[in-house]
């Protein structure tokens, strides 16, 4: 499918999580980096479910990246398994102006390492997000901090974002797509997904026959 | 996470988070309802859920404690207005699990930790720390620690070697060597080593090290390819979150042998087991089954005996078993009428993804309500497990509901209520149950080269007995073992029911048999309520009660209920309509033809960049609400990107679909090279289907998003 070179160039599909609590700027984070677009305008997210985008990555890599929105709707901290199943990747976003959602990112942490592990049983690579710091006030120098949190929680580092700004998605981003891909250096993942089934619309003619029941 | 308080008005509210409710929540959510729902349990899909082992071994638990705990209900009478009245719900589950019952097989040593009755089979050193009434018996030395009554049963040396730390009496017993035992202890013929060999690899600790990779339905189902879930995964977008696998075999039990059923013609054609007069009686009464003009030859038969009507075919004794028992799934009275149905349903089924009828959910079947869950929150639905209705408040003069009282005794009002079975506790009682095994053994019943099959096995009985085998790459088991679940209407206890055919078709402890048969490493017994009788008469007009699972294959039932509760709902909706693609929601501030995405498709067309693209600036974009997704067409975007998608998914499709004729054409070249094996001139429906798979894959794909007839909203 890429052009000519079909055997050279290498296709992933990588499904990453972006979490965290109500409106710390996840959706936005996404549509910054996928769209290009950021809004001021708050809205719960309606009818989104991930948004893909496509990184060339190198001359021979193609990543696909699935960022999986939690519907804002599951605030409440009950996502369904197939939000988590299969996920290789998570982005833990929380807002610099709100401390509360800095407090809930262990939690945010913990379940997602409940709910989904690498095929080797390890917690999937994720990325801490301190979103909005183009808001933020005070500069205290937290940096040390942060980088002891992280080592503490698990993640693999942190990086202050702002999707109004466009500050440092992109390179967030670029971070957690190393992590999964030298995570997934031999992985058997065309091996195990060849006799998968994916259904499909088809053309819903003739379809007058499977009445019987 | 954050434990705020919920809105205080939603349109539906729904409680219970099974097939039927989360049909009816997605539904009602895609149409723009406000929907809340909520489960008391602390997971997802109720009976219908998969657990991990670990998750299942404290679900048992749960299910012999908490029928101790009974929560008086509170009085809300203070949240009420004026001319309302309070309908109050149970706040636990009155359609129980009953006879739960434990076996623990594994062989090495082993540290079990009881908290329900169980039965261990101990051949390696033991220990046994039992919170409850056990039986252990033991032949290795061994340790019980015990908090319950329990009876040790030990060989007349090994007792000695037994120790017993008891806070509530023991019972001890002797018994003197078994025979057979030590029959077994003395063959160490070559055979039986290299099965040792190969049975000692797992140990319950290693299962339970691993338990997390197991994913243990309660229910036992398949999806028909053609039955009325597929389709509704299909029609919906909802399948976007599910990948199946084809069941590979439909096998059957008889003269106490496993067998592989012919049912698709390369199957027929390739059957060791008929002759070839046999299969040309087979094509040409499964051909004249799915003839429209069928009702004509067996109008006599109709409400007749199903064998009598394939006795009176003169069918060989081999194809009746075949299509008595595999492919119409009958006993041998069901009405000739009914038995045909059946069989039509399952030829019809043949051949869309592969050569049997079935699929089965990647991750178990508890992953199917999970999907229609998450597309309801998807478009605003708000979830909360852990949670539950208390009590539903009724307006007397009109009987309708208003509004719940959820479990924190806050009010929310709604327009409509929809609640799972058994809420009432009134006079709800199970009417018939489903006696239910799940067993982990350590390899298939029918052993084949290609390792990773997915079976059903029908076994015939006074109640016939349904055996799902699921291998590793189903996602539900964890490799070098095979979990089976066997389902059938109970007569007694699900142990009563279900043993003798697990001692029989597998090596346990009670076996008798040392042969090649797969041994049971774990095993769980339990009956299963089906369907609850009448719960309460006159339920108000806009509250709806869903059923549970029942004890059939298929899921049409359950969704048949779903569109009728919907339909009662909002009459003039549409049910499921498709959601909009991902690739396909177009943001405002994005101009569809010149979207960011569709270069990042093609990688020849932006070498240089990380696919995005520097042209679309951010223009001061999205004063709208960017939510209301107009996800019609953006045609320069939607087909690159669907091309993009196709090639992963598609081989897997069009893989199962060729598999089927190589096998036909090398056993019968007769048959007219026409693929998957149907007749092509007897047989003009099965062939019909065929092209329609294929092709609709990519010709499909540009016109799926109709969704909203706004066109031209990106010119």
């Amino acid at each position: 499918m890429a052009g000519g070179s079909v055997s050279e160039c290498k296709e992933y599909l990588f499904k990453v999580l972006v979490i965290g609590e109500l409106g710390v700027g996840k959706t936005s984070i996404i549509k910054r980096y996928v769209h290009q677009l950021f809004s001021q305008h708050y809205r719960a997210t309606i009818g989104v479910d991930f948004a893909l985008k496509v990184i060339n990555w190198d001359s021979k890599t193609l990543v696909r990246l699935q960022l999986w929105d939690i519907a804002g709707q599951e605030r409440f901290g009950n996502m369904t398994r197939v939000y988590y199943k299969e996920a290789v990747g998570a982005f833990v976003v929380f807002d610099v102006t709100r401390g509360s959602t800095f407090e809930a990112v262990s939690k945010w942490k913990h379940d997602l390492d409940s709910k989904v592990k690498l095929a080797n049983g390890s917690p999937i690579p994720s990325v801490l997000l301190a979103n909005k710091c183009d808001q933020k006030k005070d500069t205290s120098n937290s940096t040390s901090l942060m980088d002891n949190f992280c080592r503490e929680t698990g993640f693999l580092g942190w990086f202050e974002t702002s999707a109004k700004d466009n500050i440092n998605v992109d390179e967030a981003s670029r971070f957690l797509v190393e992590n999964i891909l030298a995570n997934d250096k031999g992985l058997p993942y065309e091996e195990t997904n060849g006799d998968r089934i994916k259904l499909h619309q088809e053309t819903v003619a003739a379809e007058s026959k499977s009445g019987c029941c | 996470m954050a434990s705020e308080h919920l809105p205080s008005e939603f349109d539906v509210v729904i409680l219970g988070t099974g097939l039927v409710e989360s049909v009816v929540a997605a539904a009602c959510s895609r149409v723009g309802q406000r929907v809340l729902h909520l489960d008391r349990r602390s997971y997802y899909a109720g009976k219908w859920a998969s657990f991990t082992l670990n998750g299942l071994l404290s679900w048992i638990d749960e299910q012999n404690t908490t029928l101790a705990s009974e929560e008086q209900s509170k009085d809300w009478s203070a949240l009420l207005e004026e001319g309302e009245d309070l309908i109050g719900l149970s706040t636990r589950d009155v359609s129980p699990v009953t006879n739960l019952q434990v076996f623990n097989y594994t062989r090495s040593p082993c540290l079990l930790v009881a908290r329900s009755p169980c039965l261990l089979v101990a051949r390696s050193p033991c220990l046994l720390v039992a919170r409850s009434p056990c039986l252990l018996v033991a032949r290795s030395p061994c340790l019980l620690v015990a908090r319950s009554p329990c009876l040790l049963v030990a060989r007349y040396q090994l007792l000695r070697e037994c120790f017993c730390f008891s806070e509530e009496e023991v019972e001890e017993e002797e018994v003197e060597e078994e025979v057979e035992e030590e029959g077994q202890d003395q063959t160490p013929a070559r055979e039986t080593e290299q099965e040792e060999k190969r049975r000692k690899r797992l140990s319950y600790a290693e299962l339970l090290k691993e338990g997390r990779r197991f994913n243990i339905d309660l229910v036992s189902k398949l999806l028909y390819s053609r039955g009325a879930l597929i389709d509704l995964l299909i029609k919906s977008n909802v399948s976007r979150y599910a990948e199946f696998k084809n069941v590979t075999r439909i096998l059957t039990c008889r003269h106490g042998n496993i067998e592989q059923v012919p049912c698709s013609r390369s199957d027929v054609f390739s059957s060791r087991l008929l002759s070839v007069v046999e299969k040309r009686m087979l094509m040409r009464f499964l051909t004249s089954c799915l003839d429209q003009d069928t009702p004509l030859l067996y109008q006599d038969f109709a409400q007749r005996p199903y064998l009598e009507f394939l006795q009176h075919h003169k069918l060989s004794e081999n194809l009746q078993h075949f299509l008595l028992h595999s492919i119409s799934m009958a006993t041998p009275d069901t009405p000739t009428a009914t038995a045909l149905t059946a069989t039509r349903h399952f030829l019809q089924c043949l051949g869309r993804y592969g050569n049997t009828p079935f699929l089965f959910p990647l991750y178990g079947l508890g992953e199917i309500p999970q999907c229609f869950c998450r597309m309801c929150a998807v478009f605003g639905g708000i979830y909360c497990l852990r949670h539950s209705v208390q009590a539903v408040v009724v307006d007397k003069s009109s009987n309708r509901c208003k509004a719940v009282i959820d479990s924190q005794g806050q009010r929310i009002s709604c327009s409509h209520v929809v609640l799972e079975e058994g809420c009432f506790t009134q006079n709800a009682t199970p009417t018939r149950w489903v006696s239910r095994a799940v067993l982990i053994t350590d390899g298939s019943v029918l052993p084949s080269e290609a390792e990773q099959q997915v079976s059903i096995v029908t076994i015939p009985s006074e109640s016939p007995v349904r055996l799902v085998e699921l291998c590793p790459s189903s996602m539900t088991c964890i490799p070098g073992t095979h979990l089976v679940h066997l389902t059938c209407q109970s007569l007694g206890s699900a142990f009563q029911d279900l043993s003798p055919v697990v001692t029989r078709l597998f090596q346990t402890a009670d076996s008798d048999h040392h042969d090649q048969r797969p041994g049971v490493l774990w095993c769980f017994y339990f009956n299963m309520s089906e369907g609850l009788g009448s719960e309460v008469s006159e339920l108000p007009s806009n509250l709806f009660v869903c059923p549970g699972p029942d004890g059939s294959l298929g899921h049409d039932h359950a969704i048949a209920q779903a569109e009728l509760i919907f339909q009662k709902i909002l009459p003039d909706e549409d049910f499921c309509p498709p959601a909009p693609n991902p690739e396909d929601v177009l943001y405002p501030g994005e101009e569809p033809g010149t979207g960011p995405s569709h270069q990042g498709e093609e990688p020849q067309t932006s070498p240089s960049h990380q696919g995005e693209e520097p042209e679309t600036s951010p223009s001061p974009q999205g004063e709208e609400p960017q939510t209301s997704p107009t996800h019609q067409g953006e045609e320069p975007e939607t087909s690159p990107s669907h091309q993009g998608e196709e090639p992963e998914t598609s081989p897997s499709l069009q893989g199962a679909e060729p598999e089927t004729s190589p096998s036909l054409q090398g056993a019968e070249p007769e048959t007219s090279p026409s693929h998957q094996g149907k007749e092509p001139e007897t047989s003009p429906s099965l062939q019909g289907e065929e092209p329609e798979t294929s092709p609709s894959l990519q010709g499909a794909e540009p016109e799926k998003i109709p969704v909203q007839p706004e066109n031209g909203t990106q010119g």
